[in-house]
């Protein structure tokens, strides 16, 4: 009975089936035709490429995507080295594949948070309610006591695709482990403290403020501001002292005793180290 | 004499009165998506006019010739999106190799003609329709393009005039763009009745 109705499922179906075979197998021949005699010419440099780019679309290197950055590379060698979440291994690839040589490669570029107040540490004039974006925050100019410092409403999270910079109470914190420097974040702080330094180690010395006001001002505005002493200065020359405020020379960055007397010594510990922590 | 009569009427009908996008409601997808330029509007539209043109008359003949003499009328589906997934594939290739800026500018929008509901609608109201000659199916496939295509640059031309119009904050963007359709959608109703 059971085998009777399969056998008769099977005879009503296999035309169907016939039919189905017989037009796909048809297609199949026709499009393997067409796509033999409307074959693309790809460079295959510009595919090997695009290979090696990791593919997120991050538009550091100023192109529309790793796709036309692959193109533009192919076309002008002297761009290696753009695609920032690649680093050096991606620029030596691509050398590779163009048969050229990478010479040395500086240290790869990373975000430095440029102010080191979470909420606690801060003064605000008034309670801001408006939109939670830093651009608008940042219309409202009395709000936050401190001009300079980090506002905390993240349009630098929303523009990091990689996941890697957060606010922590209040404060953008760079998690050093997921950022490739793609120098997106920099890009949306509207004030401008987040900066790309070149990290020759795993973590950097950084001085962790960006006010330009006078000692005694950020004294009364934030907790741990800079104050522009000058301690610093007079132990280790990396430092330099305008505007009221220290930062560091890293042409010429290297850390030894002064360095590290001078993290010490800061009144206002605002000589933080900024880096991967694991290592 | 009588024949041409029919092929007229049977293509000034799916180009105006019947027309898929703004009488039936097919094909809205590339018509709000590409939308944007009438350049880019244009090329969508020879595409999918000629999609539509090859996978209708291959339809029509599977039909005819293959499906209904085996009884097979119940694969109609499967067979014509077959015909038109092969159709696309055909056009991507050919665009692509001699077009490249706009395969570029298509996008996702060209291996997406394969699911434009207006193609495989067509070839069904062809079926539903009793259209009985090749002609005529031709005809009506070729027109259902030309259809989509003036819909599609209609829309792209206002949606260009649209840029530059004091539109009020909260309907900017898609909103502003689905009233115009509907507007235009109106407008084109008003065909509707011409030829009895």
């Amino acid at each position: 009975m059971v085998l009777a109705s399969v056998a008769e499922l099977i005879n009503s179906v296999w035309p169907a089936g016939v039919m189905m075979l017989g037009l796909g197998g048809l297609f199949a021949l026709i499009l393997l035709v067409a796509s033999e005699k409307l074959k693309v010419e790809v460079d295959a440099k510009v595919e090997a490429i695009q290979g090696c780019l990791p593919g997120v679309d991050c538009g550091a290197c100023g192109f529309a995507g790793c796709g036309a950055y692959a193109k533009a590379v192919a076309a002008d060698p002297e761009l290696i080295g753009k695609c920032a979440p690649g680093g050096s291994a991606t620029a030596e690839k691509i050398a590779e594949i163009l048969s050229l040589s990478v010479g040395g490669g500086s240290a790869p570029l990373r975000p430095v948070i440029h102010c080191n107040a979470d909420i606690s540490n801060r003064t605000y004039y008034a309670e801001y309610e408006g939109i939670e974006s830093c651009t608008a925050a940042n219309a409202l100019t009395n709000v936050q006591a401190c001009k300079f410092g980090c506002v905390g409403y993240g349009d630098c999270v929303s523009a990091c695709k990689f996941d890697a910079i957060h606010i922590v109470n209040g404060l953008a914190v760079v998690d050093y482990d997921k950022c490739t420097g793609c120098t997106a974040c920099a890009k949306a702080c509207p004030k401008g403290i987040i900066e790309m330094v070149p990290f020759s180690e795993d973590a950097m010395t950084v001085v962790a403020c960006h006010s330009q006001e006078t000692g005694r001002m950020t004294r009364q505005m934030c907790k741990v501001g800079c104050i522009g002493c000058g301690l610093c200065k007079k132990n280790s020359d990396i430092f330099e002292v305008n505007n009221n405020l220290a930062t560091i020379n890293y042409t010429n960055y290297k850390v030894d005793e002064g360095v590290e007397t001078a993290t010490k010594k800061c009144p206002t510990k605002v000589i933080i180290m900024a880096g991967k922590t694991s290592s | 004499m009588d024949t041409l009569n029919t092929l007229l009427l049977g293509f000034i009908s799916i180009v105006l009165i019947n027309n898929l996008v703004l009488t039936k409601f097919l094909g809205i997808c590339p018509f709000l998506g590409v939308s944007g330029r009438i350049d880019m509007a244009f090329g969508m539209g020879m595409a999918v006019t000629f999609v539509v043109t090859l996978s209708g008359i291959l339809t029509w003949m599977i039909d005819h010739f293959l499906l209904m003499p085996f009884g097979l009328e119940v694969m109609r589906y499967v067979c014509f999106i077959l015909v038109i997934a092969g159709a696309v594939q055909l056009v991507e290739m050919y665009v692509r190799k001699f077009f490249p800026p706009l395969y570029e500018s298509f996008g996702i929008f060209l291996p997406l003609i394969t699911t434009n509901c207006a193609i495989l609608g067509l070839c069904l109201f062809i079926n539903l329709w009793e259209i009985n000659s090749l002609l005529e199916a031709s005809v009506l496939s070729f027109g259902a393009g030309v259809g989509f295509t003036m819909a599609i640059c209609i829309m792209a031309g206002i949606r260009e005039n649209l840029n530059l119009v004091d539109v009020p904050q909260c309907f900017r963007g898609a909103p502003i763009t689905l009233i115009t359709a509907g507007l235009l959608t109106m407008a084109f109703m008003g065909f509707s009745g011409m030829i009895k």
